[in-house]
Order: C-alpha cells, then sequence, then structure tokens
C-alpha cells in the first residue's frame, strides 16, 4: 500500500472529505493543545516574549520533512504524487505580506483563528468574520487582480530545485536552521524575560 | 555517553535525533528516484494471461465518442510519427520519458505503437510505478487503421458481419475515416492515401486532455 491514500484510489472524493475533517479536528486539536487558542500567546510571538509559535511550527516542518523524506525513501510515499502548490513570486510575497500584517494586528492566522472560536473566544469569531468577508472580496476584485495573481509563474518548483543542491543536503540545512533557530529562540526569550523583570523592579 | 543522553531533556533527545536524521539524508539519495522499478512477476503473468492487459480499439473509440474522462491515450512513436497521424486525444510520451510522466494514479492508461511491441514494453514500466490501470491497446496502430478508420466490409457478408460493419462505419466516420466497401478497384487503392486530419467533430465533450483536477489550498 503506498500513499498519498486517496491518489492511489484507497478511497473516493466522499471519504476523502470525511479523512479531511478528521485530520482538520487533529490539526486544530494540536494547536489548541499547543496555545494558540489564544491571541496573547500568539501576539507574544511578535514581541519575542514567546516563541512558541516559531518552535511549534519549525518541528512540525522538520517532522514532516524527515518523515516524508524517508518514508519515500523506502517506498511508502511516492513523493511525486504529492501535490505542490506552484509558486507566483510576488503575488505569494505580498499574500504573505498582508497575512502576516492581519496576523500582527488580529492576533491570529486563519487556522488558528477557526481554533480560537472553537474554543469560544469572542476576537476569534470576528476574526472569521473577517476571514470570510475577505476571501468574498477577493473573489469579487479577482478579474482586476488576475493578471498580477498569475504573474512570475514559476511552476511546482521546489528548492532543491532552485539551488541545483540534492534533496538530502536540503533536508540537513532546514534541519540545521531549525535547531539553530530553537537555540536562538530559547536565548531571546530568556533576554527578553530578564529585561521585563528589570523594568517591572 | 549513556551519561550524557541521560542528562538531556526530551526536546534536547528529539532535537538530536533529528539531527542524525538530517545528517544521514545527506547520503540517502534522491527521494525522487524512480528509475528502479519492481515487477511481481506472478501478478504480471496472470495479468497478461487473462488478458487483462490490453483493450481493443474498438472500446478506445467507445470511450472517446462517450467523452469520457477517465482514460489517457499514451503514443509513444517518435515526435514525426506523432505528428503525422495519431489517435485523438493521444499525447506523445517515448519510453525513455515514461518514467519522469506523474500519472494519476487511478486514470486508465492506454498505451499503442505501431504494432504494439513499444506499447507491451510501455506497459511494464508503467506496472511497475505501481499503477493500476495500465492496458496496451491491442494490435496497436495498425489494427486502428484497419478497423476504425479504414474498417472493410468482406465480399459477399454474411448478415452479421453487414451488421456489424454498418455499426462499425459510423465510428469511422466519427473519426474522419473512410470505410472500404464495393468493388474491387476502390480496395485495390492504397489505404492510406488520404489520412484523416487531426481534428476531432465538434460534437466530442473532451477533445482536449482534461485538466487536471484543482488541488492544494
Amino acid at each position: 500500500m503506498n500513499a498519498p491514500l486517496f491518489k492511489f484510489g484507497l478511497f473516493g472524493n466522499e471519504v476523502s472529505l470525511i479523512v479531511a475533517f478528521i485530520i482538520g479536528i487533529g490539526f486544530g486539536f494540536f494547536l489548541e493543545r499547543a496555545g494558540f487558542g489564544s491571541a496573547r500567546k500568539l501576539a507574544a510571538q511578535f514581541y519575542f516574549r514567546d516563541m512558541a509559535v516559531f518552535k511549534v511550527m519549525f518541528t512540525a516542518i522538520i517532522t514532516a520533512m524527515l518523515g516524508l523524506f524517508y518514508l519515500s525513501w523506502i517506498g511508502w510515499v511516492d513523493l511525486s504524487q504529492v501535490y505542490l502548490v506552484p509558486t507566483n513570486v510576488w503575488p505569494d510575497l505580498l499574500g504573505g505580506l498582508i497575512l502576516g500584517v492581519g496576523f500582527v494586528i488580529g492576533g491570529y492566522c486563519p487556522g488558528t483563528s477557526c481554533v480560537a472560536g472553537a474554543t469560544g473566544k469572542v476576537d476569534g469569531y470576528w476574526f472569521i468574520l473577517g476571514l470570510v468577508f475577505g476571501i468574498f472580496a477577493f473573489g469579487e476584485a479577482y478579474p482586476w487582480i488576475s493578471d498580477f495573481y498569475n504573474s512570475s509563474y514559476m511552476g511546482q518548483i521546489t528548492l532543491p530545485q532552485l539551488f541545483n543542491i540534492s534533496y538530502g543536503v536540503l533536508v540537513f540545512v532546514v534541519v540545521l536552521i531549525a535547531l539553530g533557530g530553537f537555540l536562538l529562540a530559547e536565548k531571546v526569550e530568556k533576554y527578553f524575560a530578564k529585561k521585563d523583570a528589570e523594568a517591572a523592579r | 555517553m549513556k551519561n550524557f543522553l541521560a542528562h538531556l531533556t526530551t526536546q534536547r533527545k528529539l532535537g538530536l535525533f533529528a539531527l542524525v536524521l538530517g545528517f544521514f539524508a545527506i547520503f540517502a539519495g534522491s527521494p525522487y528516484n524512480r528509475t528502479k522499478i519492481t515487477l511481481n512477476a506472478k501478478d504480471l503473468a496472470l495479468i497478461a494471461e487473462k488478458n487483462a492487459d490490453n483493450v481493443s480499439v474498438q472500446d478506445v473509440a467507445n470511450w472517446i465518442i462517450q467523452g469520457k474522462v477517465d482514460f489517457r491515450i499514451i503514443d509513444t512513436r517518435p515526435a514525426s510519427e506523432y505528428a503525422a497521424y495519431h489517435i485523438p486525444m493521444a499525447q506523445n510520451i517515448r519510453l525513455s520519458e515514461l518514467m519522469d510522466q506523474h500519472f494519476y494514479p487511478t486514470d486508465k492508461l492506454v498505451l499503442y505503437s505501431d504494432t504494439g511491441e513499444d506499447a507491451a514494453q510501455g506497459w511494464f514500466i508503467l506496472k511497475g510505478q505501481k499503477y493500476q490501470a495500465v492496458y496496451i491497446l491491442k494490435g496497436g496502430l495498425d489494427t486502428w487503421k484497419n478497423q476504425i478508420l479504414f474498417p472493410r466490409l468482406p465480399d459477399n457478408p454474411t448478415p452479421d458481419q453487414l451488421a456489424s460493419f454498418n455499426k462499425i462505419k459510423e465510428i469511422s466516420k466519427f473519426f474522419g475515416g473512410t470505410p472500404q466497401t464495393g468493388t474491387k478497384e476502390e480496395q485495390s487503392q492504397p489505404k492510406v492515401k488520404n489520412l484523416p486530419k487531426l481534428q476531432l467533430p465538434e460534437n466530442i465533450p473532451n477533445a482536449t486532455p482534461r485538466k487536471r483536477r484543482k488541488e492544494g489550498c
């Protein structure tokens, strides 16, 4: 049996929705357990007081990366069947910037706003409303922005292809970046905790 | 060493584990390495024995006419021959390029070449990549020409032969072919005198290979 299971026809479209629902609930559960249902916790990231967002996300990235790399290496996952979102450089950068600014202002990203809403946070509900409105506005404005939206298209490109290095080297480099980032994050947290303590005195 | 590990927190142990895995990844080679395939000889032999490895030209013609979208036709001949004529909807993929293709695993893949030998080799390549529904077009393009484009009514046909010829005549016309009937004079003309142009009739719903389903978020 090979993964992706859906692509290999293990279940159809309808069942795939149920699977997606279960995975979504699981994703939400772990976001909540990491404390990401709280805008305070998330916003603390941007003031360098609590680097949990950075640590959780980078942990997820290297766990998924190592898992996919080794599972495909032993032949359980067919990576060529895993969908890659195509890259459009400038639209992606602008979209990332808008999402980032919204994250800093509102205290949530789209996923965590749903987690916050599910745990009964009122600001989460407002955020979800804004999210839905944004989707609607984007859809309505699409004819005017579609040229930009589709510009600087690079296709389904990966970092090893871009830098012309092997996948294994990239995996190692990303692990190094993550571990270095974790150590740095702990130092930053300690530094700001000390500073806050001094300021409180 | 044991002492060193015992003093580490769980987080640091996991970090160390990730570091080790990352290090060995350098030497593991590409996860996309698809030039080696494994074949289950018994499975393949059984499939071939049951004739479940091929589809007839009539079946494929019917799929195209019905506008089915769950199959892809692959022409393994050289590009020049493909340009001269190919079965509508077929894509030109040489055997050497077959490994690099990413098909939808549940699609039916129908391979053809002139007589079917190249297609049969392609069948092994795709089967080895774990595609479930791979078929060879029985008799290849030669049979497609003989039975779909230029079907021939034998002399003094039986009623059965006549009935099936009348049916195939319609299919043939759909693909721009010329059914061969009548006098010996006509029959002696070279059959491939004018291969039909590659335009599909307009009423076909699926003339271009379908777009992949939109994926991702």
